[in-house]
This record gives C-alpha cells, structure tokens and sequence, in this order.
C-alpha cells in the first residue's frame, strides 16, 4: 500500500528496509519490521565494533537512517557479541554466538566452482566458525545446515569468485511474527 | 559585586566545553585505542556500566515499536530525574547544541554584530512540536526525532568522521538550526526543538528556579535582554516552563535582585530563611 501511494519514495529507498543479500542488520537484531521503530540510533553497536563490520547508514536510506548495518562482502560479522550488550534499547537482544541469526548462507551451485567440477575449492568451509556443523563437506563439495548457519557472512568475505558462489539470504529479518512472540523476545 | 558578576556563564562555559570534550574525544578513544570505558554521545551515553539514554528518544521508541525494554527505562531515570528537579538543565548546561550556539555569541560578539529576535513565535508552538513530533512519529511507524535530532547529529557526525572519515549529510540540519541563530538567538531551542519541550514538561514542578526580589530591581531590563531565549525574567519569567536556568540573566544584573533559588518541597513547608520563594 505505501508503494502504491507513495511509489517515488519506494524505489528512492526511503521506505524500503536496506536489509537484504548480504546486507545485514547485526547479531541479536529484532525483526525488520519493528527495528527502525526501537532503534534510537546511537550508534553504540557501531563504536564498540572492533572489527568495523557495523556501519552507520545516513539520510539516503530515508527513516532508516542512523540503523546499523553491516555488509559481508566488506567486513563480515566475527561473532565477538561486544555489540548486543551495548545496546541500550533491547533492538540487538542478547544472545550467544550459536544464537545468532543474521541470514542464512546459500550456496549458489552454478556458480560454485567446487560444484561445477572446475576445482576443489573449500574457502567457505575452512573459514566457517561453526565448521562440520553450519558447513560440511559432502564428497568435498560444501553443503549448508541451515540448524546451525548463524549468517556471519565470514563464508561471503572469504569467497574468491566475483559474483560471490555463496551469499547470506536474510531469511528470518522479514519473518511475520505474532505480537505475543514479539514481545516475549523483547524481554 | 562585580566579583559575582559572571559567575554563572563562566561555569556554564566549563561544564558546556567538558560536555562536548566527551563527544568529541570519545570516537578517537573507542576507534584507535579500542578504549570503551565512555561511549556514544547525547542520545546514549554509557559510563561504563551507567547508561543514559535521552527520555524523548527513549519515550519515542517505546511508543512506536509498543514494546518496553526495561534496561531503556532504567537508562531514562537519570535524565528524567534531573529535569524533574532542575528543569532543562541538559538544554542550558550540556547540550552541544546550545554550547556551538554560545560559541557562535562569542564570535559575533568579538565582530561587533548585533543582533534583534526577529522573529517571534507564541510560545505554544513549542508544545506543538512535541506533540506534533511524537505523532508523525506514531503516524509513520519510525521515530523521527532520533535521526534528525541537532543535538544527537552533532554526536553522530563526529563519530561518522572518526570511524568512517565521511559526514552524514543530515548534519546540514545542524548548519541550519545554527544559521537560524543569525535571525533569533536560539530560534530552534525557543520554539522547535521536541527534546527541550517534553524536558520543560517535565521541569514544570522544578525546584529550581530564578526568582526576582522586587523591591531591589529598578526594572533595567538588562536581564530582559540577556535571556537567549527571549523571555523576561524582570517579569519573573525566570520560574517560567521555559526557563533553563542557564543563569545569564542572573550574571547580567547589577544589583543582585535575580537569584537562582530552591523551591520548598511540598506546598506547606515553608523555611524562615527564604520567604520569598512563593
């Protein structure tokens, strides 16, 4: 209905979220849908980042301006939690390493030179945190477990190929959820 | 008595730059040495394990996302408790705002440019800013306040500049609110700003207060002039809802009759020593 009436501002990006392939919001993250409403935009999350995964988006993204959001193509996640626990808004939750739900790596196969018979590549396995669990090899070619992926996107940043073979999909970010559920997370 | 004149600004001046200091110096700490004892700036300021988060940023998140966090409010206790007792203290003695905009004083005052509030707005247009601001909030579905807010944006430029060596362009706002200054003093504080406001709400029942004492005025109106908000202590605007007890008014009379005073708590308490506060 926004874009209907307001289909200008949709595709200036005003009101679209900037999540999507490999552009994630960080760990512990509420749903997209009401992280702009909680964010206060302190940039807490970004300033204590040490490795510089969390960028600050400005007016350009219209009322999302100001929201954390890292790109893993650039910098992934490293998964060291410093940023939920600054947060002062509950906007990141509080959650452990093997909680984290960025995305969910996927594997493009015609893409993939290890699928394609081309070579015997296993960056993304070798760089994965949660190896043999979220990743593991299947007659050497990589095979996701969407269980234990958290989305980090390390697999994304290590790829050689151009277009990356493997991508984080932010599959959980636009989930509809229920306000019970909602606010049982929130607390 | 002109041992005590001044006495106020020059305080003022000192807490106002030791504010901005941590502003400004804290992206530098937290970006080349990885030193996060102090972090973030006037929407959320953490000491350590004390947090303060800004009661209107606050107050619009809890609004819009209808969900409470308690950690947020607990962060909110401190702002909140001092605007009740001292009113719009963080608008008159720490905001990076109204610091620039003293900055600016100083400087159009060492060129000898003068200046007249041209333009001049009921005051109710400063309630309807608050109000205004927090439905289009509430309307849109994304607080508004908390990426456009001046005082938050100087905070989130200079750390944008130290992490990421480039400047939002939302900073113009700040350029503006400043520009406004040229035309009337505080024009963006007076009327406009949504955080001043629902502080000032909050001051409304403050203790303190600038109170005149009529017999030793002789109704200069110095302290008229003073005012960076345009108001008029001599008519004992100073125990106003607007005031900010920023004590220029104070430091501008000669004879003493303004005075920052305590309120008694509770109606009926009344000590000997002040029995003029009423």
């Amino acid at each position: 209905m926004g874009s209907l009436l307001l289909p200008r501002l949709a595709h200036a990006g005003l009101l679209k979220s900037p999540v999507g392939i490999n552009h994630l919001r960080p760990p512990g993250a509420v749903p997209e849908e009401i992280f702009p409403a909680k964010c206060i935009r302190c940039g807490r999350c970004a300033e204590i980042c040490s490795y510089r995964s969390i960028r600050v988006l400005d007016i350009r993204y219209g009322v999302y301006a100001g929201t954390p959001l890292i790109n893993v193509e650039e910098v992934p996640c490293y998964l060291c939690m410093k940023c939920v626990d600054v947060c002062p808004t509950g906007t990141l939750r509080r959650v452990s390493q093997e909680e984290v739900r960025m995305g969910l790596a996927v594997i493009n196969r015609r893409q993939c030179v290890t699928w394609r018979g081309l070579a015997l590549c296993r960056t993304c396995y070798n760089v994965c945190p949660f190896k043999e669990k979220a990743i593991h090899l299947d007659q050497l070619r990589p095979v996701i477990d969407e269980r234990f992926c958290t989305g980090c996107g390390l697999c994304v940043h290590g790829c050689p190929l151009t277009p990356k073979a493997i991508n984080i999909e932010p599959v959980y970010a636009f989930e509809r959820k229920s306000r019970d559920v909602r606010e049982e997370e929130a607390l | 008595m002109s041992g005590k004149k001044r006495r106020y600004s020059r305080w003022r001046l000192a807490v106002q730059t030791a504010a901005f200091l941590v502003i400004l110096i804290n992206p530098f700490l937290n970006y080349y040495w990885q030193f996060s004892f102090v972090q973030g700036w006037y929407q959320s300021l953490g000491i350590g394990k004390l947090w303060f988060v800004s009661p209107l940023e606050g107050l619009e998140s809890i609004l819009v996302s209808k969900t409470v966090y308690l950690p947020l409010l607990i962060g909110m206790l401190i702002p909140v408790l001092l605007a009740l007792f001292l009113g719009r203290v963080f608008c008159g003695w720490i905001c990076p705002i109204h610091f620039l905009s003293e900055l600016e004083d100083r400087l159009l005052r060492l060129l000898r440019i003068k200046r007249r509030d041209l333009w001049r707005l009921p005051r109710m247009v400063f309630w309807f800013a608050l109000i205004g601001e927090l439905l289009l909030s509430m309307i849109i579905g994304a607080p508004l306040f908390v990426f456009l807010s001046p005082p938050g944006l100087v905070g989130r430029e200079i750390m944008m500049a130290v992490f990421f060596h480039t400047l939002a362009l939302e900073g113009v706002i700040v350029v503006l609110v400043l520009t406004l200054n040229l035309f009337t003093r505080r024009f963006f504080c007076r009327y406009l700003c949504p955080l001043g406001a629902l502080l000032a709400f909050l001051g409304s029942k403050r203790r303190l207060l600038v109170v005149k004492r009529e017999e030793e005025c002789l109704k200069c109106g110095l302290c008229d002039r003073a005012c960076p908000l345009g108001l008029s202590p001599s008519q004992g605007e100073g125990a106003s809802l607007y005031c900010w007890n920023c004590g220029e008014c104070v430091d501008a009379c000669r004879l003493n009759a303004l005075a920052f005073r305590w309120r008694a708590i509770g109606p009926r308490v009344q000590s000997d020593s002040q029995p003029r506060d009423e």
